[in-house]
């Protein structure tokens, strides 16, 4: 698979572009790229948001390029949890909202879960607060949980990271990793430099 | 209201939605009151004359003093060319007349009542009547008649009243036994029927008996005399057509009954053509406004129809907020244009009553309304769904 912007280019050497890559259910991935790398861009084609890709990309055997948007949906319910980059939440909404926006699509846990979790991560007293007057690190943990809010193969975690400290990236890594193992799913991280912790993450570089 | 309703409703603008409801329920009452006037009020201009169609017109030759003294009034075979020639006429056909002498006579109460009259007969296929009810066949001593309006009019309001005699409704005239004395021209031969009054016309100004009746008393009573029609029957393509009245003014012919109905009931279809059509430019403008303010709150909206799709919700789910503003302001427009058509109704019904209109149905009215507002509501989903399927993959 190669993004059609690099069609005419020269890259890197890349575990992923240009090369037959596979990944499996229960292990950990971490990506690792240059800024430029095409990093987003791949997050975005796995996710079924953008197909300018040469190349093939199936999901359980099957080319995605066939799924109709139906297949999209119910893959985004039940199969591929996704935290973009930009974390898109809704900013005039408040933390809890932006959470409740996905968990009562999937009703995947209960109030007391989602609770639980924000108190984990330390935002609990930010619960209410429009996620527009927060912290970048505050709405990207306000992401994480509400990437969590449903059943999952694989998730894949953009930049997660990126505006958090050591200590709060293992807390969010130990929460992943709880998360995954308990669903037997894998966890797939990029990164620019900032890693998430995961301890026997498979490198790979973009 | 759930999470994603709310976010989605933002950017609703209430102006723009109250400026669709307005104009479209000013189009709406404008096309469906026009439209409800109309059925409430042909019927003053329109006698709905069931034995003859509107298509069909009567006419003579204008009876000047010199057709008093010796003029004819017939129509000669070559005039009857030329009228047939003509390109508004589809067919014609003579006015056929006794050749003999008939009187009426009635008997009510032991008080009897005897008339002179006389018989006229069209082509059965002129006349519209179910063919049961205007047949007669040699052997058969009851005839149908069917009579001009004019002469009950003539007889309970002219004759009745100052006669002493009772005045009598369509439906009893009808019941009255009708005797019939046909009496050939020298007094010679003479014939007895019974006469049953089949209908009464407002646009034949005569008596008609069936045509068979017709041939067979004349060739029974007739003496022989061939004369030209005074009366030719014509189906005509377009009753509007300004060259037919040209024609009848050069010619001096008359066309009979009620002329004037006939420009009036043209002039009110002409004027409620005209309310229709700004009814339905209105209406198409406003329909033009929902579907442009929808597609401005969709466009403001996108990215979070997208980021909603990123999050797994579906087509459906993310379109219900913008479906409901459609349905709930055409259906609002339509109950409120409704209203006010039955409102304006209950104002004109009384002053139409006076005038002896009979008022029409609401059904077609309804049917319309309901029609045009799903129309609008069909085409303003369908684009819905499309503005939300394009959101789908690549934000701005």
């Amino acid at each position: 698979m190669l993004p059609r912007v690099f069609v005419n280019e020269n890259i890197p050497e890349s575990d992923v572009w240009n090369e037959e890559l596979t990944l499996y259910r229960g292990n950990n991935y971490l990506i690792e790229a240059a800024s430029g790398g095409g990093k987003s861009s791949m997050c975005a084609y796995v996710y079924g948001s953008r197909v300018d890709y040469e190349g093939e990309l199936s999901f359980n055997g099957k080319d995605t390029r066939g799924f109709s948007i139906a297949e999209w949906q119910e893959i985004r319910c039940r199969h591929i949890a996704y935290l973009p980059q930009e974390l898109d939440l809704f900013p005039e909404l408040t933390a809890w909202e932006n959470i409740q926006l996905k968990n009562t699509l999937t009703n995947h846990f209960g109030d007391k879960d989602i609770e639980r979790m924000l108190d984990e991560l330390g935002i609990a007293s930010r619960r209410d607060y429009p996620a527009g007057r927060m912290s970048i690190g505050q709405q990207q943990r306000v992401a994480i949980i509400r990437s969590l809010c449903q059943p999952f193969d694989f998730i894949l975690l953009d930049e997660p990271v990126s505006h958090l400290d050591e200590v709060n990236n293992r807390i969010v890594a130990d929460m992943i990793a709880r998360e995954a193992e308990r669903q037997g799913a894998a966890v797939i991280s990029t990164s620019v430099g900032n890693p998430l912790l995961l301890p026997n993450a498979k490198k790979l570089s973009l | 209201m759930n999470i994603a309703d709310r976010l989605l409703r933002k950017n609703t603008s209430p102006a723009r939605i109250a400026g669709f409801v307005l104009s479209n329920f000013l189009g709406l009452a404008i096309i469906l009151g026009g439209l409800q006037f109309y059925i409430d009020a042909r019927s003053i201009w329109e006698d709905d004359d069931s034995f003859i169609r509107s298509d069909y017109m009567v006419i003579n030759k204008r009876v000047t003093s010199e057709n008093t003294f010796g003029g004819a009034t017939g129509f000669s075979a070559a005039e009857r060319e030329d009228i047939e020639k003509q390109p508004w006429v589809k067919r014609v056909a003579p006015f056929s007349t006794a050749d003999y002498r008939v009187s009426a006579s009635l008997m009510q109460e032991g008080r009897g009542l005897s008339t002179h009259m006389f018989f006229e007969s069209i082509p059965g296929d002129f006349v519209d009547v179910p063919a049961s009810q205007w047949r007669w066949r040699e052997g058969d001593d009851e005839i149908p008649v069917i009579i001009s309006k004019d002469y009950l009019t003539l007889y309970n309001f002219g004759f009745a009243s100052s006669a002493g005699l009772p005045q009598m409704s369509e439906g009893l005239m009808s019941g009255i036994p009708l005797t019939l004395t046909l009496r050939s021209d020298d007094g010679m031969r003479s014939v007895q029927f019974h006469g049953r009054v089949a209908g009464y016309s407002n646009r034949l100004n005569t008596i008609l008996v069936p045509q068979e009746f017709m041939d067979w008393s004349n060739a029974r009573l007739g003496m022989g005399k061939v004369k030209d029609p005074s009366r030719l029957i014509i189906e005509v393509s377009s009753p509007g057509d300004v060259a037919i009245k040209d024609y009848m003014a050069a010619h001096d012919y008359e066309i009979g009954g009620d002329k004037s109905a006939t420009s009036a009931s043209f002039l009110l279809r002409v004027v409620v053509g005209i309310v229709l059509a700004i009814g339905v430019v209105i209406t198409l403008l406003s329909f033009f406004i929902l579907l442009l303010s929808i597609s401005l709150l969709m466009e403001k909206n996108r990215d979070k129809l997208h980021s909603l799709l990123m999050l797994g919700y579906d087509v459906r789910t993310v379109g219900a907020p913008y479906r409901r503003i459609v349905i709930l302001a055409s259906a609002g427009a339509w109950v409120i244009a409704t209203g006010c058509v039955f409102l304006l109704r209950a104002f004109y019904l009384p002053a139409l009553k006076g005038l002896e209109a009979e008022p029409g149905s609401v059904w077609l009215m309804l049917t319309v309304g309901i029609a045009l507002t799903a129309a609008i509501m069909l085409f303003n989903l369908l684009s819905i769904s499309k503005k939300v399927v394009s959101a789908w993959r690549i934000k701005r």
